[in-house]
């Protein structure tokens, strides 16, 4: 088909980069087009280098594709590593998400069917702030996280990993509870609540889970909550979480738990969590 | 030279079925080229080492993207070009191009050769500028469109558009 060829010597001299630009793109576009002459190039690259590639080529078949969560974070530009170790967390896998929409669903339903509408928007509000609270528990620690030894042996910081993994959950699941919040019947301001108590909650059971187990402190916290609720506010809970004063006490907590967390960070490392 | 028994389109057939041999052949057929035409765009091996593995990853993974016309190493080419710039674009990189570096004068040969396939071309892309000729060659020869041409230069595509303008009026003059 193509009679010319290129020789041999021009071929090293372009591999090694030592030909005029417009030479170099005759060549190119001449290359594409012909087996012999690539043939002929490729003794231009070294044989090692070849041979690493392909065995790089060949080992990257074989591992796993990232799944739709990790390759998600990677086009948002969160780095490789990081990925990964967001995409293990138990409580951001779609199953999880999935249950949290249906627990959501459900309880938005009720709102809107209930024959009192405050009453609905008042269960939503109680169930709201533990959504986040069993997502950020479930996200690290033996028995929920299979990474979880791999975890421990790694030279990165449990707390690290922890914080890295309660901000995805609580981000993500706090978006599903927030967009719930526009389908319940209208009730002002009050729908929105649940923030600062389902921070106060998360951020308690991580500061409590320094001294017991993350499910163990998650529960711990989550009894306290309804016990709260179901005995202070057991009238009219909405204006009485919109009051000044449960909120106050939420921001108190929530500050005081990161202060805990602040002081007793080394526990995820020295320790592990128990 | 030995003679390619199994034409590349065959191979990728093969590669849909997931023959590992026929990737190995493949990129025992392609990887060098692509390395080296790379190399001339990209000044860090590391990086045209993986533009290259992920060329031919694209490939096994998606090898019915090939569409059965034209030449393979046409195709792979424009895969691996727009791995480039997908790199490019991850690591912001600035170490590109190499391409335009003054290298020696060509021989008397070389330019009979290239008057042979080319006329007066040669000559008339040789007296471009640098930044003329980059665009004319990402454009024509790689084949990009104007915003990929822009990300692999490093320019913004707008750029690209006129400086191609540019060159072609250029080229046109000397030409006639």
């Amino acid at each position: 088909m193509i009679a010319w060829h290129a020789d041999p010597g021009l071929l090293h001299r372009y591999a090694t980069g030592d030909v005029d630009p417009s030479l170099a793109a005759s060549l190119e576009a001449h290359v594409q087009a012909c087996a012999r002459c690539r043939a002929d190039i490729a003794g231009c690259v070294d044989d090692a280098r070849l041979a690493l590639g392909l065995d790089g080529l060949l080992a990257a078949i074989d591992a796993p594709r990232p799944g739709p969560v990790e390759s998600l974070l990677r086009r948002a530009g969160v780095p490789e590593h990081q990925a990964r170790l967001l995409a293990a967390t138990p409580s951001l896998r779609l199953s999880w998400l999935l249950a949290i929409a249906v627990a959501l669903a459900f309880a938005v339903g009720t709102a809107r069917l209930a024959r009192d509408p405050s009453t609905g928007v008042d269960l939503f509000l109680v169930v709201a702030p533990l959504l986040p609270l069993a997502g950020v528990a479930a996200a690290y620690g033996p028995g929920v996280d299979p990474t979880y030894d791999i975890g421990v042996a790694a030279p990165m910081h449990g707390w690290r990993l922890l914080l890295l993994r309660s901000t995805a959950v609580l981000s993500s699941t706090t978006f599903l509870a927030g967009a719930a919040t526009l389908l319940l019947p209208p009730a002002g301001w009050a729908v929105a609540a649940w923030l600062l108590p389902s921070l106060a909650l998360t951020l308690g059971s991580l500061a409590l889970s320094t001294v017991l187990s993350p499910l163990r402190s998650a529960g711990a916290v989550a009894a306290g909550w309804l016990a709260v609720v179901i005995t202070a506010f057991s009238e009219q809970a909405t204006t009485a979480l919109l009051g000044p004063w449960p909120q106050g006490v939420a921001a108190v907590v929530v500050i005081a738990a990161t202060g805990v967390l602040a002081v007793r960070r080394a526990a995820f490392d020295t320790r592990g969590i128990r | 030279m030995e003679v390619e028994r199994v034409a590349d389109a065959e191979l990728l057939l093969a590669l849909a079925e997931g023959d590992r041999p026929a990737l190995a052949e493949l990129y025992r057929r392609h990887a060098p080229w692509l390395t080296l035409r790379l190399q001339r765009r990209c000044t860090d091996p590391d990086v045209v080492d993986q533009v290259v593995q992920d060329t031919f990853l694209a490939v096994w993974r998606r090898p019915d993207s090939y569409r059965g016309s034209g030449e393979v190493a046409a195709w792979l080419w424009g895969i691996a070009v727009r791995r480039l710039i997908d790199a490019f674009r991850r690591r912001g990189a600035r170490r590109r191009l190499p391409l335009f570096v003054a290298t020696s004068s060509p021989s008397a040969e070389e330019l009979v050769l290239l008057g042979v396939e080319h006329g007066d071309l040669a000559g008339a892309l040789r007296r471009l500028s640098p930044e003329l000729r980059a665009v004319i060659q990402a454009v024509v020869l790689d084949g990009l469109d104007h915003r990929e041409a822009g990300r692999l230069l490093g320019v913004p595509a707008t750029t690209v558009k006129s400086r191609l303008f540019r060159a072609r009026a250029q080229l046109r003059e000397e030409l006639t």
